[in-house]
């Protein structure tokens, strides 16, 4: 009896499948954005001409979602004592803050911004609270979210 | 000479970095959200304060050369009111009345820029009904406007109305 024969050895190339994987990881990391960790994505924002993209570099960002009831979200956990919440918002942002200006002091301005993401929909007297909270804690730069007209869906 | 001996040949084993990226790519396409491009409206709200600024005010009838009625005030006062549905129902830039938004817009200007008036700030007392997009259409409005010095306006401070005011 002759031997077996040997199997021919079949191995694909894995390389090209390799490197466009990797494209495509580098593409997708490239696009990714963590900041959406932050937003609400059921709000239906409004729709305003003059609302542009702002160059906020260097400026610690409170992102405060309220959605039509006047609930307010923060990393998706929603937040039933507003005036609690943003007290210590205040009070991480004045801590933060003295290691640039020592000489900053409880109800002074805070340099950080408050972002504002609210339904559309939303009556101000629910939106107001959560103004008013910021303002009495000592925030004063307020950035209130809106979709350009041309984003418009 | 000697012959020179052939390297062996090293096979490297891709398979288990393939697995890795293919996990790794599964995770970015899962997690990839796109977000739409949102815009932003920047605002510096002042500390509530008294619109009129007491203290560089002269006292009521110290100063008999002044003919302008609004020296002192730096705060201009906009009310703007809504419908049970949250639209806006009526909008006065002090104490006249504007038809609608476009009259509005056309009004804002000539007043902020009016060189005897001294306006650095507005203050828009809001009707407690009206929902985000009425007064994000006011705030755009009012954000678009330049001041009499040339500075563009950015300071705004709410008030809230109670409804059916």
């Amino acid at each position: 009896m002759g031997g077996h024969r040997r199997e021919a050895n079949a191995e694909p190339n894995l390389t090209p499948i390799l490197d466009m994987v990797f494209q495509l990881i580098t593409f997708f990391m490239l696009v990714i954005n963590f900041k959406t960790a932050s937003m609400d994505m059921s709000l239906r924002l409004p729709a305003v001409g003059s609302a542009r993209p702002a160059e906020i570099r260097g400026i610690d960002l409170v992102v405060l979602n309220v959605d039509r009831r006047g609930t307010l979200r923060v990393f998706g956990n929603e937040i039933r004592d507003i005036g609690g919440y943003i007290a210590q918002e205040a009070q991480a942002s004045l801590l933060a803050a003295r290691r640039y200006n020592p000489a900053l002091n409880p109800g002074d301005d805070l340099p950080s911004m408050i972002v504002i993401r609210a339904d559309k929909r939303t009556p101000f007297r629910l939106l107001n609270r959560v103004l008013v909270a910021c303002q009495e804690n000592g925030f004063r730069n307020f950035s209130l979210k809106a979709l350009s007209r041309r984003e418009e869906p | 000479m000697p012959r020179k001996k052939r390297a062996p040949e090293v096979e490297l084993n891709v398979t288990a970095m393939l697995d890795m990226a293919f996990q790794l790519l599964a995770f970015f396409i899962l997690t990839f959200k796109p977000a739409p491009i949102e815009g932003d409206v920047v605002l510096r709200m002042p500390r509530a304060a008294p619109t009129t600024v007491v203290q560089k005010a002269p006292a009521a009838g110290a100063d008999r050369k002044n003919t302008n009625p609004v020296q002192g005030l730096t705060s201009l006062v906009i009310t703007v009111l809504g419908d049970d549905n949250g639209s806006i129902q009526g909008l006065a830039i002090g104490d006249s009345q504007v038809g609608g938004l476009p009259e509005f817009a056309t009004r804002l200007p000539t007043v902020l820029k009016d060189e005897g008036s001294g306006f650095d700030q507005v203050l828009v007392q809001v009707d407690s009904r009206l929902d985000y997009e009425g007064l994000m259409q006011v705030i755009d409005v009012c954000t678009r406007q330049q001041l009499a010095n040339g500075k563009k306006l950015t300071k705004l401070s709410f008030v809230e109305l109670p409804s059916g005011r």
